[in-house]
């Protein structure tokens, strides 16, 4: 018998991915329960052997309480509090994973649920890092683009020109490429605009 | 001093380092404020505040290490120390850091008439039924035993007359609205985030159930205190100039604009103002520093752990005495008769004795105090707990 594992995360495509991965190793019985839609007193009524939680949810406390009802235990077990390898309770942690046994599901399938889950949630902090880095990325490119079109404007100069203006400065004065662009940029923007007549301007 | 070390800052960084919790609360104002206005820094500290979304989460990281210190529920802290919630990791309490500051808010339409009423509460809960339901925020949580208190004052038992659940303190307003819950008892500002969304009506303070009621203090890991007592001390002496700051009524509008970041306490500034000292008078108002509200009486540890057993949330035979050994105010003396706080004369008062405001003994000038009556006129007496 499969154990019956609930997830509680209001990100369904990472709810989506770990119940996929918990599904391919074989953990058939996983239902997904977004907090903002359901209330958290209802999951008891679910009978769960294992709850799965995001630890950045605010719904933990009220879980804790239904779940010390239920089964009228003196508090609620954590799980990786009950591991004794204390990096993998650091892991689960930093990854923001908060679990709960509530029946006999083997400590060999625990950990391999948790380390799908931390995994997950890692992967999920990278991805939105890279996505940040990106986006920082861009916004850069965006910056060079601008100072290039005002170089060749003002200058007279070819875009590869532009560019090796914009390179040789940067490393004359030992600064990044989009810093400089950053100041061509602010120069043009404050000879377009007068700053008598722009109220933003400090 | 450290000149030879290779990498001073990288030192520096390792040895000053203190981790501490806080929720989105009125009551974490001094630890917000001590944080931003640099009284950690000038402690030579380097204070990592961390926001947490629930009391789990402080309990665990408390547990694991991920946190040093926390401002905290004391009945979860004593919860922790007995071992009911996770591994009992060894925690003192050398500070307080509130009183007072909650409210007890009922549904707009059950609210009619009922302020300061909890025999009229207690009727409309019977009127209600079966399916009267009141929130608090933490089983072991101040305002689960202080509506407990009140409500059992008037002839009401919980889950005999009313069912308590728990609800996070921002889910109340939305409880409210579905009709979940009929009213909760929680820390400010919620009760008056309800108020405002037209959800709710504020009917008692923590000073209807016991003026002057302990509110959050400040749990540490024992590890952290025994290996870096310096660094607690200063912590506490940081979190001390932050309440001389939080309490003057002319700084509550500073206070309230800065917790109202999205950061910290993320609602309207007002509706956190209203809970200090400076907001409107006769609201519900935490408590930062006058009163020795930092000052970790044992005999309010004693207090809360005869209510826990009073309600079966811990068990009969459990040592109390040994349990209240987890405040600490020998800690707090050391750190703080230094930088001229005063220090009671007695670590443990008879409760409930102060009808009046009074004066406190204590070193090197008695502490002007206020009332800190019981609803039910009871008086605790920490020596009669056994």
């Amino acid at each position: 018998m499969s154990p019956r594992i609930i997830l509680i995360d209001s990100d369904q495509r990472r709810a989506n991915d770990l119940s996929r991965t918990l599904f391919e190793a074989g953990f058939l019985d996983v239902t997904l329960v977004d907090p903002r839609r359901v209330p958290i007193d209802s999951v008891a009524g679910l009978k769960p052997d294992l709850i799965v939680m995001d630890m950045s949810l605010p719904d933990r406390d009220a879980l804790e309480s239904v779940r010390s009802l239920a089964t009228n235990a003196r508090g609620p077990i954590v799980v990786f509090s009950n591991e004794d390898d204390p990096a993998f309770v650091a892991e689960a942690i930093a990854a923001g994973v908060s679990s709960y046994n509530l029946a006999g599901v083997s400590s060999r399938d625990m950990r391999l649920i948790l380390a799908s889950a931390i995994a997950i949630y890692r992967r999920q902090a990278n991805v939105e890092s890279e996505l940040a880095a990106a986006t920082a990325a861009l916004a850069e490119r965006r910056l060079i683009e601008r100072a290039k079109a005002a170089l060749m404007a003002r200058r007279k100069l070819s875009e590869p020109q532009a560019y090796r203006w914009l390179r040789n400065k940067a490393m004359n004065e030992s600064r990044k490429i989009a810093e400089v662009a950053a100041s061509v940029v602010a120069e043009i923007d404050a000879e377009a605009k007068p700053a008598k007549q722009d109220p933003d301007a400090p | 001093m450290s000149e030879d070390v290779k990498s001073p800052s990288v030192a520096r960084a390792t040895t000053n380092v203190a981790r501490i919790g806080v929720l989105r609360l009125t009551d974490s104002a001094p630890a917000i404020v001590a944080h931003e206005f640099g009284f950690f820094a000038d402690e030579g500290l380097d204070a990592k505040l961390s926001v947490e979304p629930s009391w789990a989460n402080v309990a665990d990281k408390l547990a694991h290490g991920a946190l040093d210190a926390a401002v905290i529920l004391p009945p979860l802290a004593l919860a922790m120390a007995l071992g009911l919630r996770g591994p009992t990791e060894p925690l003192i309490v050398p500070y307080c850091v509130s009183l007072g500051g909650n409210t007890i808010t009922l549904r707009k339409d059950v609210a009619t008439g009922l302020s300061r009423n909890a025999a009229g509460v207690v009727a409309r809960l019977r009127e209600i039924g079966a399916e009267a339901t009141l929130g608090v925020v933490h089983d072991f949580s101040t305002h689960s035993l202080l509506l407990r208190y009140w409500l059992a004052a008037a002839g009401a038992i919980a889950e005999r007359d009313y069912r308590l659940v728990v609800v996070p303190p921002a889910r109340t307003v939305e409880a409210l609205e579905t009709a979940r819950i009929v009213g909760f008892c929680a820390g400010a500002p919620w009760g008056e985030v309800a108020r405002r969304a037209g959800a709710g009506s504020t009917v008692a303070h923590s000073d209807d159930v016991w003026q002057s009621a302990p509110e959050k203090c400040l749990a540490v890991r024992e590890s952290f205190a025994a290996e870096a007592p310096d660094r607690m001390a200063g912590m506490l002496r940081a979190l001390y100039r932050a309440a001389q700051f939080c309490d003057a009524p002319e700084n509550s509008t500073y206070v309230a604009a800065l917790l109202s970041r999205r950061r910290y306490v993320g609602v309207d500034s007002h509706a956190i103002l209203s809970s200090l000292s400076g907001g409107p008078t006769g609201s519900n108002t935490s408590r930062f520093l006058k009163h020795a509200a930092t000052f970790p009486w044992r005999s309010h540890a004693l207090w809360f752990l005869a209510q826990m057993r009073r309600w079966g949330l811990i068990s009969p035979d459990a040592d109390l005495k040994a349990a209240a050994r987890l405040y600490r105010p020998d800690l707090y003396a050391a750190a703080l008769a230094p930088v001229g706080a005063p220090i009671p004369a007695s670590d443990a008062k008879i409760e409930g004795e102060h009808r009046e405001d009074w004066l406190l003994p204590a070193s090197p000038a008695p502490i002007a105090m206020r009332a800190d009556a019981f609803c039910d006129g009871a008086l605790f007496d920490p020596a009669s707990v056994a």
